[in-house]
């Protein structure tokens, strides 16, 4: 039987692996290329003659583009932050305080969110809290503008938190449910007050599962190309928006591909590099 | 004292709470008013007046047909295939016990991971190398390396719920590896393998980073003729197709509870309620 | 000589560098019962799994009905299988699931509907056949996973601790009734288990292992009464532990030197040396000052504790050794803690054991 099983799994995973591999690989061996051409400009994609040169890689260590990369990280970490704060309580209260029917309104609406298509919500938010909106004063709570540069970062960072919020909550829900209520219980009856057993206990035991949410949520945010595109206005320009323009705009095919060789590098290593630490962190301590 | 402590931290525990529930709710809510405004600009909220003016702008706007039939036929395509290899290939890598496994399966689950920007670019690039310029095959090229993780994840969530006795009972029963797959592994997979389709599906239908770079002149999916609508002129018929993106999205999550159940996705947890 | 349906040669099986199952020989013939007991951990369900196909052995052969199967996988081999989670299928109705294994084992389709109404009144749940494994109990699911296995009328039955997941009462009554199904069926079985009740009320004859050797192999009154090594001593019931230093006498006679004075024995095989006297305590008897007895001990009564019917007499001998005993409950007077008695028993009754193994 041993024998024969490897031979059905192989069997099985063939279709994926045709389709996908040349999928994947293709394209990544072609951007890595493309981004070691000389760009010349007027024509579509790189000089296919010229020597290959690191020249679109050093252009991206220039300050002026190290702002872009710096700019989607803070925005992307002030978006996650908050999606936390928000979010775990909402993943709490769901997993422990909901009855069954509230459970399910809000698990659906929380799938729902996660399934409107993501220029509907940005659209929602900037008319809800654009300059005609309802809550149009809501940015002057923190002193700034609507129309400054302000305003289209906190624009942004609503845009962003709109995603992350149920990708946190539906991950830290999961957490949760695997979390012994009973612990809970146990410290409360040791006298510790409500609040103490939910950020000694309740929390500290999520730590996991709150950094693992946090990473997902990050890793969303800074690929994100329609936020910042929507109502950045220009002043937020995410690494995604700038390859797009790449392509779009000026057709640099070279530059474009270097920046995305550098995003899908920094975004790869982030999220398994950092899920790859929490884990062994966790699993040892749980030795 | 406790106590005090304790009745400002469930004031602040529900405040997030509601914080929460209304940054949802609202901006849904104020587009689903304004798509019903009279009013031929984007004036100040509430509107004044009720019509179905911009409904009817969209319902006869052409561009947005051909958007949602491309989008819907490309759904469509994309998820039927990723369906397919993706629930065997969880299923495969499951029962696989080879070196460079977790390699293998990390790198077919990286789409998710690689922001669809780079992926977009990156299947233009190929696709032309390739000499394919038709835009519904790049399209479905894009969507399937994009769909795929999302079945292939969820299946195998689901296949870790199975207990491995099923399959060793179906072999000692005289069911071939093909018959235990086919009889029991599958069947007992149905729920996540539709969850998986489901969210492939929706994922596929509102892609924006990879359609952009894929689609052409001719052939252009829904967000991508939204997008460009907007950049052209800000008018409310976005508004009326928002109405219409969160009516269908409800009718997705009903389907989705009816076929899978809704926790198929959070799962019930180790202490189920 | 009487083919044997299953035969084991000489099994070994490793995981990474313990030998979960080493160098294991059994057989098992047509129709008998036979219980692979042992603790957690002692290789009895590997050898199970290497039987049923879902490992293959290292090194050895194992026979199924005179083929080597070995190399076989678990669908090649007509092997009957009862999980210890039963594993009936929750997609399918209990018909599904006894059919599952005909169909794939090629039973004309006519008849299979015939023989799941036969199989399900001989594991007596008659008329289930529409109802899902969710709605059935315990009990219930234990049969039809039975039904399911015995139906494709199998070389050979293998039971994964039956009874495990049921709760004790109900494990009494289903021991019963699965010695009385295998036995209509005529089915050679073998059965693994932790728990020696189990296997002495289900057996034939046992093959105990630890450690992932076998121990020792007999049936349930032989490896009770003449167990061969400190380990089936200590592992089937209670017993009493005397250690000591062995010196024959005669052929089939020496004596033990311990601390509590020399015993006599009868050594049997057992070479001169260090050994372990093993005296059951039902064989270990409260006895007058002058009653006859091969050898008496001094000892003090601390504690008596009552087990059903019976009393249990713990005593402490001269040098401190705790020992118990086993008696009657009939209104007989009894010491009372604190009195000083005589225990004695005979020389049958103490068994002489190595003194390496596992220390009791």
């Amino acid at each position: 039987m041993a024998m024969r099983r490897p031979a059905l799994s192989a069997a099985l995973l063939w279709p994926a692996l045709v389709v996908m591999a040349p999928l994947l690989l293709g394209p990544l061996v072609l951007l890595a290329h493309e981004s070691l051409k000389p760009f010349v400009g007027g024509r579509v994609g790189g000089d296919e003659s010229g020597a290959l040169t690191l020249q679109n890689y050093a252009q991206i260590a220039d300050p002026q583009y190290v702002r872009y990369f710096l700019d989607t990280f803070r925005v992307g970490l002030l978006a996650t932050a908050l999606a936390l704060v928000l979010g775990f309580p909402v993943a709490h209260f769901i997993a422990r305080r909901a009855g069954p029917v509230m459970r399910r309104l809000l698990v659906g609406g929380l799938v729902g969110t996660l399934f409107l298509s993501i220029i509907v919500r940005v659209y929602a938010i900037a008319m809800t809290f654009g300059p005609h909106g309802p809550l149009a004063d809501f940015s002057r709570i923190f002193g700034v503008t609507a129309s400054s540069p302000d305003g289209a970062e906190l624009m942004v960072v609503l845009g962003l938190l709109n995603s992350t919020l149920p990708l946190v909550a539906l991950t830290l829900i999961g957490t949760l449910q695997n979390i012994n209520p009973r612990l809970e219980d146990a410290a409360m009856s040791l006298g510790a007050p409500r609040w103490k057993t939910f950020f000694q206990v309740t929390v500290a035991m999520s730590l996991p599962g709150i950094l693992s949410a946090a990473i997902i949520a990050y890793a969303f945010c800074i690929s994100n190309l329609v936020v910042p595109m929507l109502v950045g206005r220009g002043f937020i320009v995410f690494v995604s928006n700038l390859i797009y323009f790449r392509f779009s705009e000026v057709a640099n095919f070279p530059s474009g591909a270097a920046l995305s060789m550098v995003m899908m590098v920094i975004s790869v290593a982030l999220f398994y590099g950092l899920l790859h630490l929490v884990r062994s962190h966790w699993q040892e301590a749980g030795k | 004292m406790k106590r005090l402590a304790d009745a400002v931290f469930e004031t602040v525990y529900w405040s997030l709470v509601t914080l929460f529930i209304a940054f949802s709710v609202i901006p849904v809510v104020v587009a689903v008013v304004l798509s019903f405004d009279a009013r031929s600009y984007v004036g100040p909220f509430p509107p004044t007046q009720f019509s179905l003016r911009w409904y009817d702008r969209f319902l006869a706007d052409s561009y947005y047909h051909d958007g949602l039939v491309t989008s819907l036929l490309l759904a469509t395509g994309a998820t039927a295939i990723a369906t397919v290899i993706g629930a065997l290939a969880a299923i495969g890598l499951h029962h696989a016990r080879f070196k460079g496994k977790g390699l293998i399966q990390a790198a077919l689950l990286s789409p998710l991971v690689i922001p669809n920007v780079v992926l977009g670019f990156g299947v233009l690039v190929f696709a032309s190398r390739l000499g394919i310029l038709d835009g519904m095959t790049r399209l479905l090229m894009g969507h399937v390396l994009i769909t795929f993780p999302y079945v292939m994840r969820t299946t195998a969530a689901s296949l870790v719920g199975i207990r491995a006795s099923y399959h060793e009972a179906a072999l000692s029963l005289g069911a071939g590896p093909w018959g235990a797959l086919w009889q029991v592994t599958l069947p007992l997979a149905r729920t996540g393998i539709i969850a998986g389709a489901v969210f492939g599906f929706v994922t596929s239908f509102d892609d924006v980073g990879v359609s952009l770079f894929l689609t052409d002149a001719f052939t252009f999916t829904l967000p991508v003729a939204i997008l460009a609508q907007m950049r052209a002129n800000l008018d409310l018929t976005i508004a009326a197709l928002s109405v219409m993106f969160i009516v269908a999205t409800v009718l997705i999550i009903v389907l989705l509870d009816r076929l899978a159940g809704l926790d198929a996705i959070t799962g019930r947890g180790v202490y189920g309620r | 000589m009487i083919q044997s349906v299953l035969d084991l040669q000489h099994v070994t099986k490793r995981f990474g560098a313990t030998a979960a199952v080493d160098n294991a020989t059994f057989e098992v013939a047509r129709g008998e019962i036979v219980a692979l007991l042992g603790p957690s951990g002692c290789g009895k369900t590997t050898t199970l799994r290497m039987i049923a196909g879902f490992e293959q052995p290292d090194e050895g052969r194992i026979f199924i009905s005179g083929t080597d199967v070995a190399r076989k996988a678990p669908y090649e081999r007509n092997v009957g299988l009862v999980f210890q989670d039963y594993a009936l299928f929750p997609h399918m109705s209990v018909a599904q699931n006894i059919a599952f294994g005909m169909k794939n084992r090629g039973v004309p389709r006519k008849e299979i509907g015939a023989r799941i109404a036969t199989v399900l009144e001989q594991v007596r749940l008659p008329g289930i056949e529409a109802r899902r494994p969710a709605e059935l109990s315990g009990g219930q699911q234990q049969r039809v996973a039975l039904a399911r296995a015995l139906v494709t009328r199998p070389d050979i039955m293998l039971l994964d601790e039956p009874l495990s997941n049921l709760d004790a009462k109900l494990r009494l009554q289903l021991r019963h009734e699965i010695r009385a199904i295998l036995s209509t069926f005529h089915c050679t079985s073998i059965i693994v288990t932790h728990d020696q009740e189990e296997a002495m009320g289900l057996a034939d004859r046992i093959v105990l292992m630890n450690k992932g050797r076998i121990e020792q192999i007999d049936t349930p009154v032989g490896l009770y009464q003449r167990p061969q090594t400190l380990f089936a001593a200590d592992f089937i019931g209670h017993a009493n532990w005397i250690p000591g230093r062995l010196a024959r006498r005669a052929a089939d006679a020496g004596v033990v030197e311990t601390k509590v004075g020399g015993i006599a024995v009868a050594p049997g095989a057992m070479a001169d040396g260090p050994v372990t006297l093993c005296i059951r305590p039902e064989r270990l008897a409260l006895m007058a000052q002058d009653a006859p007895a091969d050898t008496r001990l001094a000892a003090v009564v601390e504690r008596l504790d009552p087990v059903g019917a019976d009393l249990r007499i713990w005593s402490r001998l001269r040098d401190g050794t705790l020992v118990q005993s086993l008696e009657k409950n009939v209104g007989r007077d009894l010491p009372a803690p604190g009195a000083d008695v005589t225990l004695g028993f005979r020389i049958a009754d103490c068994i002489v054991l190595p003194a390496e193994g596992t220390a009791p």
